[in-house]
């Protein structure tokens, strides 16, 4: 017992002593900033945006929203337990998914547009086919011993999960089988995003650390911390250089990915609700964040001021999302709607 | 971290080892090479560039037209 005391100290020793290294090598590099470099950039101004539409059929809490690479076509999820695929040009309802468990966490589009995979507490992906006459579940990726926090699709044979158990896991579609794990978290994993090239992703979770990691190898590449609470949302910046967090500290933060720390921290005395989503406009130039006081607050992401604000929900926005080609930004809601602006 | 057993732990030093061994560039480049590529994206945004919005998808068709 003693000498089994005495190496796990030992161990931990080393731990600490890798840690401040770490944060040593952090410093050497940290020779610039970004108000330094952004006192140049012309300010955005203010950014107003008008509410284009507001789009009701669910009837509980919508928990998750995701947009079809189209652009045009959106898919939301919500404890009533059902995922809704929507026509935003129209405002129309497409197609209906009933869901076997209603409590939905999170909900994805394929690239393909073929595809939608949900999840949340029953700790289960279940991957459907939506180009069938009626909604077929395709797969149901078991595996998790935790809920099913986010989700997202590499490709229609890859998917990739985040997961309250503390790891994530790309799964193998055409076998239903873990492909790679990813442990290295201490706390349940919330949110995940796909680097724009797909070598890499990015995590965060309740023990307020992001990390990137190599998708193929499954290591965890670099870690990132300075929130002081649960990482709900996380972006990669357009040019894959950077990410974005957004946290129940009530703060956004920007790491950059090359120099491998904190640039900025997007806060405000006045906003003293947490962060729950978050998107980029299409240039990485303005942060849309989803707030627990029913906002959306717009952030100039060079100068960290906040620009604008999205009023309108009566609850917790709880989703958001900038579709590809940038032409607006959708916000779900704890009041069951989803709003489109822009 | 209070419940791990010694191969977690072992796990925990060859993670840190890999994630000290990275390349990390001066942040006075990689800011400054950010904050450039950001501002040259802006005039395609369309939240930033009123031009890119007049053709907008989310707007009832009745009250433009597109020549």
């Amino acid at each position: 017992m003693a000498a089994e005391k005495a190496e796990m100290d030992a161990l931990k020793k080393e731990c600490d002593g890798l840690r401040a290294q770490i944060e040593a090598a952090r410093k050497a590099v940290n020779d610039g900033s970004m108000s330094a470099a952004s006192s140049g950039v012309a300010s955005v101004g203010r950014v107003q945006l008008k509410l284009r539409k507001t789009l009701k059929g669910h009837l509980a809490k919508i928990y998750a929203m995701h947009w079809s690479a189209d652009s045009r076509q959106m898919v939301s999820a919500s404890q009533d337990g059902k995922l809704l695929i929507w026509d935003c040009f129209t405002g129309n309802k497409l197609i209906a998914v009933p869901l076997k468990s209603a409590w939905v966490m999170s909900v994805a589009f394929a690239p393909s547009g073929n595809l939608v995979a949900s999840g949340g507490l029953d700790n289960i992906c279940t991957v459907y086919n939506i180009k069938a006459a009626s909604p077929k579940t395709l797969r149901e990726l078991d595996a998790h011993t935790g809920y099913l926090s986010c989700c997202r699709f590499l490709s229609d044979t890859e998917i990739l999960t985040a997961s309250g158990d503390t790891t994530c896991c790309l799964w193998d579609l055409e076998t239903g089988k873990q492909k790679v794990i990813f442990t290295n978290h201490i706390g349940d994993c919330m949110s995940l995003a796909l680097s724009p090239d797909t070598n890499t992703f990015i995590s965060g979770a309740c023990d307020s650390l992001a990390k990137l990691w190599d998708l193929r190898e499954g290591a965890c590449k670099q870690t990132f911390s300075g929130h002081t609470s649960d990482i709900n949302a996380i972006s990669f910046f357009p040019n894959g250089n950077a990410i974005i967090t957004g946290s129940d500290d009530c703060q956004c933060k920007m790491y950059d990915l090359r120099a491998d720390q904190e640039v900025i921290c997007y806060q405000d005395t006045s906003l003293n609700a947490g962060v729950t989503s978050l998107a980029l406009s299409s240039s990485g130039r303005l942060i849309f964040a989803g707030y627990d006081d029913f906002n959306c607050h717009i952030w100039d992401s060079l100068k960290g001021e906040k620009v604008g604000v999205l009023s309108g929900h009566d609850n917790r926005v709880s989703c958001t999302g900038v579709p590809a080609d940038g032409m607006g930004v959708c916000t779900g809601s704890w009041d069951s709607f989803l709003k489109l602006w822009n | 971290m209070e419940e791990w057993d010694i191969p977690q732990m072992k796990r925990e030093v060859e993670s840190l080892q890999y994630q000290l061994a990275i390349n990390r560039e001066k942040s006075s480049i990689t800011v400054t090479e950010l904050v450039k590529w950001i501002e040259g994206c802006v005039c395609e945004d369309p939240f930033l560039n009123p031009e890119l919005m007049r053709a907008n998808p989310w707007v009832e068709k009745g009250k433009c037209v597109i020549l």
